[in-house]
């Protein structure tokens, strides 16, 4: 098995950096066969940490995308009944008994594998990513906590269906609402909060290998302000990277005032966010030219300003 | 490093202080991951043992945070633990001295260790998740606490509420409604055709569609977000604020509490065991209980940190205070307009317009006033009856 410091470095060498807690709790779903449920502000990786952790361990990546409404079925099978349908019309003439008949519809050619099924029948454990899971409904949530305990799926026209692997499971929360206390006993928890500056800088040189070190530096600083401000959006990682890109496609080595009048879109996506930053211009420009210095031991590099005052663990 | 010598008795120490201390949900079934994670790093690394043991005893981002400060204290004793007794068996029993409190930690830890030993046995047929009860309900346990406040003013004890309350909150939570939600789902009777579902129903037919199915957008489920005044000032209504927040979240599941002081704390756990009939204290509450009153930036601190994820159209806030703000009205104004604007209602409940001819004139109160819905109190089950009638919900 793996430990985390092998964990740490394969992530690394997919441009995906991972501390020491973070590889740990990765090697702990390998370890105890337990789900992690991974929380934290929008856009800091938690869904691609299980993209990169299914190459890691060259397996496939199965998704089930949560959201408002979703139910069971949809997660676990259904009959391709427009299938079924037709054939039911095509055999009418014929003279088969009515119970070989009903078998041929209801065989697997007709069953509708959705990820959670899919999941289950591998022949290789699959990483299993359960997106978002707070977007769900609870009546979901405890389906949900059956599944992950008993690893089965009974289908009554097939029968039970027993895991030949279990997965690897991530779930993902942004937190929109509390999930159940049963379901969290059931799962290892890990808090992904924003990147320290540093981390933020190795991030966008692993991730875009062309941007020059001021650049790296800048959109850092400039990060860590912003995460500082109470913005309605604050900006995660993937704004970060997206930012560079843009500068980069504009061909700019550093960042100045009219760079940030062009791109700041790829920042700021709230009106009010932007009308804010008007405002305290002045601190970022500051923080930008280095006239200001951030706050080494503040929330500004250590907190998430998102969802709450959180300190990375183990800083 | 390690208090004790065997390694069980330092986890399952551990987990009993996590639990009862900081309010965790360690079962049994945490502490043998725990103890069975072990084998992956070296036990003499005790950042390797932090790492590993954060994801699995910790199942909250509070508790994540918690949980260093837990793992220091327990094994490193950096923050000086101050012993004290839950029960008092007469201050004769103690002697004074650092020796005195080192041998009073190791008797809180071994009566910890032995009742939870003992209850974890398995012809106790214990439910892991409930070993704290039946800790709570020894007598004579040692408890170890940190808090800068806490001699000053310990937060009150929570029990469950009694049914004339649960009533009343059963009743204002099925009167409030918000907002439609934006999702079609199935329903019987709707306005939009299913035709999955007619097609779906029509396999029990011979492929004929003869039961048409609906569509309908449901009624969002309100959100009661409840913010509790724990300042010197509403000492004496503390308890009747706490007993609304715990009837309410044993009404809905979908409820969060937070209180404040000078400071903003999440208290929605404690709350919640409260609401499911555990007596239980708000834990290590610091700033956010008996001291000063900072409404405007505990509100601006709110919508901060948790704006984004609590506040919608279908939260409906719910403000209990006095009103007697110390901080610049401005940040109060533009807290509570954010409020309004983000949210479906927000109730204020003010002790003081109980009182004969009170007109909310306080600075505070004459700031937020504009964008409160419904102002009120409430002090007994017909309060919250009487707010059910009255509240107003956009």
């Amino acid at each position: 098995m793996m430990d985390a410091a092998a964990i740490r470095e394969r992530f690394r060498s997919r441009g995906f950096l991972v501390d020491d807690p973070f590889a740990t709790a990765l090697q702990l779903i390998l370890a105890l066969d337990k789900p992690l449920l991974i929380e934290g502000p929008a856009g800091v990786g938690k869904t691609e940490s299980a993209k990169v952790l299914s190459e890691v361990l060259e397996t496939r990546l199965i998704r089930l995308q949560c959201y408002e409404g979703l139910d069971a079925l949809t997660a676990l099978y259904e009959w391709n009944y427009p299938r079924q349908m037709l054939r039911i019309r095509m055999t009418e003439s014929e003279d088969a008994p009515l119970a070989e008949r009903e078998a041929q519809i209801f065989g697997e050619a007709f069953l509708l594998k959705r990820p959670l099924l899919e999941a289950i029948t591998q022949d290789q454990a699959p990483v299993l990513l359960i997106d978002e899971v707070d977007r769900a409904d609870e009546a979901f949530e405890a389906f949900l906590l059956e599944v992950l305990a008993e690893w089965q799926v009974t289908i009554p026209e097939l029968g039970t269906i027993r895991a030949r692997h279990k997965p690897h499971v991530i779930l993902t929360s942004n937190r929109t609402r509390e999930l159940s206390d049963a379901l969290r006993r059931r799962c290892l928890f890990f808090w992904l909060p924003y990147p320290t500056l540093q981390e933020e800088i190795a991030i966008l040189h692993a991730r875009i290998p062309g941007v020059s070190e001021k650049l790296a530096v800048q959109i850092g600083r400039a990060m860590q302000v912003f995460r500082a401000m109470p913005l309605q959006k604050a900006p995660g990682v993937a704004e970060s990277l997206d930012w560079a890109m843009a500068l980069m496609s504009l061909h700019r080595d550093h960042l100045d005032g009219v760079a940030l009048e062009q791109t700041i879109g790829c920042v700021l996506k709230v009106r009010e966010d932007h009308e804010l930053l008007d405002a305290r211009r002045q601190e970022l420009d500051q923080v930008l030219d280095g006239s200001r210095p951030l706050d080494p031991g503040g929330h500004s590099l250590s907190t998430d300003f998102g969802f709450g005052s959180v300190s990375r663990p183990g800083s | 490093m390690y208090p004790f010598a065997s390694l069980p008795e330092n986890l399952i120490a551990f987990g009993t202080v996590l639990r009862h201390d900081y309010g965790f949900r360690v079962g049994l079934r945490q502490i043998h991951d725990a103890l069975r994670a072990l084998e992956i790093v070296t036990i003499a690394d005790q950042r390797a043992v932090r790492n590993l043991w954060r994801p699995i005893l910790s199942s909250t981002a509070d508790e994540a945070t918690l949980f260093d400060r837990a793992f220091d204290e327990f094994f490193l004793q950096r923050h000086g633990v101050r012993l004290e007794r839950t029960v008092d068996r007469g201050a004769g029993d103690a002697p004074a001295g650092p020796h005195a409190r080192r041998g009073a930690k190791r008797e809180r830890e071994s009566t910890i260790i032995d009742s939870a030993i003992e209850s974890s046995l398995p012809d106790r047929a214990v439910d892991i998740d409930d070993i704290g009860d039946a800790e709570d309900e020894q007598e004579g346990i040692l408890r170890a606490s940190y808090s800068p406040i806490a001699g000053e003013a310990p937060p009150p004890e929570i029990g469950p509420a009694d049914p004339a309350w649960q009533d009343a909150a059963l009743a204002f939570v099925r009167r409030v409604q918000t907002a439609l939600s934006r999702r079609w789902k199935p329903a019987p009777r709707g306005s939009r055709f299913d035709l999955r579902r007619t097609l779906r129903s029509s396999l029990h037919t011979g492929g004929e569609p003869l039961v048409p199915r609906w569509k309908a957008r449901p009624r969002l489920r309100p959100r009661f977000v409840m913010i509790l005044d724990g300042s010197r000032s509403m000492s004496p209504y503390a308890s009747a604020a706490l007993r609304s927040a715990v009837a309410i979240a044993a009404a809905t599941r979908n409820v969060e509490a937070f209180a404040f002081s000078t400071e903003l704390q999440r208290i929605t756990p404690a709350i919640r065991r409260a609401a499911s009939g555990r007596f239980t204290r708000l834990p290590h509450l610091e700033r956010a209980w008996g001291g000063g009153t900072g409404i405007g930036t505990c509100l601006r601190d709110f919508l901060h940190r948790y704006g984004d994820r609590l506040l919608s159209r279908d939260a409906v806030m719910i403000i209990v205070s006095d009103g007697l703000d110390v901080g610049h009205p401005d940040v109060l104004r533009h807290a509570m307009t954010e409020l309004r604007r983000r949210s479906a209602a927000v109730i204020w409940l003010n002790p003081l317009i109980e009182t004969l001819g009170y007109e909310p004139s306080s600075i505070g109160m004459r700031t937020a006033k504009p964008s409160i819905t419904t102002l009120a109190w409430v002090g007994d089950p017909g309060g919250l009856y009487r707010l059910a009638r009255t509240a107003r919900v956009s």
